[in-house]
């Protein structure tokens, strides 16, 4: 049994808004480091709000939430910058590659957050791109790139920063259907070869059969 | 800082007319601020070159007439200074009077040297009169003591009425033996010749043109140059004490403010230089109030700026920027625009600065009388560019500052959001 890396108790969360909402009624949830995990679930199941919670974008009412054994909780938002910059990498559904800034620019972004110097800054955003065969287009601009290869590029930046945790939130959601299953096929390479705990948000069973751990949200609890 | 910077020139190139619309604005604001110190730096500049051509620290004592009934006598009665008055000027108030002397005019005195004569009149003086007046001679000396205490025929003319007499070398005068009226003068200095004051006088000894003219026991005008009186209030408790003095001595009352008249140069000019500093703050303020509309259009753009990129600041939020991060680059941002125009507003100012001194300044006004010149210099000085660089800053941080502030608030989550 591999060590845990992601760790919830007892997760809820409700928006208070005009009518208070509660999304998440209790979720505990262990994911162990090296695993493929997809979290699948209808619109309003409470998929996105676990997605923001795992990805420290929001915080929650009850509960707790272990990530690489730290406690996530009520952080400042400086704090929380500072984990998610160094323990997760976030791939999106429509990449949010800065627009004027090239490729390589965009993977050093991260890494410039960090306070990594410029030349080594550098020279760690060129070998992510290599990893993804993107070396010629490193100073192009995304507007560019054909959608794959901005997914790709995205991919880098997650990565640049050898974060414990990878993100994706519908990774292929804005490719056709062969550059999807091209982008699933590196994702699970990433897995396999370099241990990268991974946690896919699809509602896409193609591409959560691709994992090997499907996770089912319905009405704010899990259904496994 | 050279990756902020850089980045800044990234995205304010992709707005150049809305950057530079905006820009115009703050430009225009210094501009206007450095145009109205220089013209008023101008203005004050040349009030303050016609008052410079007396010692700050003197007064000169008119007699008057009196305003009030005291000791049995009716009020309206003239007083003329006498020789007593001086006298007392003298002795009395040691403390803070340094050398005191009288001045008597005497009108309509013909003066001939060879063939030629001009028109012009007398003035009896002292030699501490040269110091008062700044009197400036060109060659030869001014009266001195031995002049007064022999009651010598000697005068100092004036440049432009001895030219009158030698036209081709006025300063040829020098030593050379001129009638007034039916007496034989001779010369022993040339005074400058000073374009900005009203034709001058020609000046012997006081005690020379007492006895010639009969002038009796009056001295004319009292004139002392003083020290130790530093404020307004010091100058005011002394010009008291003096007047009950002089007062008294002509059976006035001691209070009665008309029995003489005090002119103090002094408090003329520290009331001059509260009314500078009070020009000088209200141009600075007309001139911050015009940057001002610039500050609020630098403002606005960065609002819509932040608005536009609102994703974006959510992109780098949620891949680790914290809301430091995100403040500095709108404030930085700010701060560039706001001081880069600016700098192109100061320049221009200067511009037209150095282009009102080569017109303006260097027009002198012909009254018939004396010249004069509006302007003189007007310019700003490094301290003035230092002060508005300042200002600059602050001004681009206040412009930033609020949308720098919503930039910092807004939530990683919106990356998120679908497109």
């Amino acid at each position: 049994m591999q060590p845990i890396m992601i760790q919830l108790k007892g997760i809820h969360k409700t928006y208070f808004g005009a009518q208070p909402l509660h999304v998440l009624k209790g979720i505990d949830l262990n994911i162990a480091e090296g695993e493929l995990v997809s979290i699948m679930g209808a619109s309003g199941s409470g998929k996105s709000t676990l997605l923001n919670i795992l990805g420290i974008l929001d915080d929650y009412d009850e509960g707790e939430y272990h990530l690489a054994g730290t406690l996530i909780k009520n952080l400042s938002e400086t704090r929380a910058a500072d984990y998610r910059n160094r323990l997760i990498g976030f791939i999106f559904q429509s990449f949010n590659l800065i627009g004027f800034k090239t490729a390589v620019e965009n993977v050093e972004l991260p890494l410039f957050y960090q306070g990594v110097g410029r030349r080594k800054r550098h020279q760690m955003a060129m070998e992510e791109l290599e990893k993804m065969g993107l070396t010629d287009w490193a100073s192009h601009y995304p507007n560019e790139m054909s959608g794959g290869q901005r997914q790709r590029v995205a991919i880098a930046r997650a990565l640049a920063t050898r974060p414990k945790i990878i993100l994706a939130d519908e990774p292929t959601g804005a490719l056709d259907s062969k550059t999807g299953v091209e982008v699933m096929q590196l994702l699970q390479k990433l897995n396999r070869e370099e241990k990268i705990t991974m946690i896919i948000v699809t509602h896409d069973p193609g591409v959560a059969s691709k994992t090997n751990r499907i996770i089912r949200i319905k009405d704010g609890v899990i259904e496994e | 800082m050279i990756e902020l910077l850089s980045e800044i020139w990234q995205t304010t190139r992709r707005n150049k007319l809305r950057t530079s619309l905006t820009g115009f604005a703050v430009a225009w604001g210094i501009f206007m601020l450095i145009v109205l110190l220089g013209a008023g730096n101008g203005l004050l500049n040349a009030s303050n070159e016609n008052n410079d051509r007396y010692v700050d620290n003197s007064m000169m004592i008119f007699g008057g007439q009196t305003s009030k009934a005291y000791d049995g006598l009716k009020e309206g009665r003239e007083i003329e200074l006498d020789e007593n008055d001086l006298q007392i000027t003298q002795s009395r108030f040691t403390q803070n009077i340094d050398k005191a002397g009288a001045i008597l005019n005497e009108g309509g005195a013909t003066i001939t040297y060879g063939e030629n004569y001009v028109s012009s009149s007398l003035r009896g003086v002292y030699p501490m009169f040269a110091e008062v007046n700044k009197t400036k001679i060109s060659t030869g000396r001014f009266i001195n003591d031995i002049d007064i205490r022999d009651q010598r025929r000697v005068l100092v003319i004036p440049e432009n009425q001895a030219r009158e007499l030698i036209p081709n070398n006025p300063r040829a005068l020098l030593g050379k033996t001129v009638r007034v009226g039916d007496m034989a003068f001779t010369v022993v200095g040339i005074e400058q010749e000073d374009k900005s004051r009203m034709s001058s006088d020609v000046s012997v000894p006081f005690t020379t043109l007492k006895t010639i003219y009969n002038k009796g026991n009056h001295v004319g005008r009292i004139v002392f140059s003083f020290n130790g009186l530093e404020s307004e209030a010091d100058n005011e408790a002394f010009e008291k004490r003096y007047r009950a003095t002089i007062n008294r001595q002509h059976r006035a009352a001691p209070d009665d403010e008309e029995s003489i008249w005090i002119w103090n140069r002094f408090t003329q000019a520290l009331q001059m230089a509260k009314g500078t500093n009070i020009i000088q703050t209200a141009l600075w303020i007309i001139g911050l109030f015009t940057l001002l509309s610039g500050i609020v259009g630098v403002s606005n753009i960065m609002l819509i700026t932040v608005r536009e990129r609102t994703r974006e600041f959510g992109i780098r939020k949620a891949i680790g920027a914290s809301p430091a991060n995100i403040l500095k680059i709108i404030i930085t941002e700010s701060i560039i625009i706001t001081g880069f125009f600016g700098y192109i507003g100061m320049i221009l100012g200067i511009l037209a600065n150095l282009y009102m001194d080569a017109t303006l300044g260097s027009k002198p006004i012909e009254t018939g009388l004396f010249t004069t010149t509006v302007f003189v210099n007007p310019t700003v000085g490094l301290g003035t560019c230092i002060a508005v660089t300042i200002v600059l800053i602050i001004a681009g941080t206040i412009a930033g500052l609020m949308p720098a502030l919503k930039a910092a608030r807004i939530r990683p989550i919106v990356a998120l959001m679908a497109e």
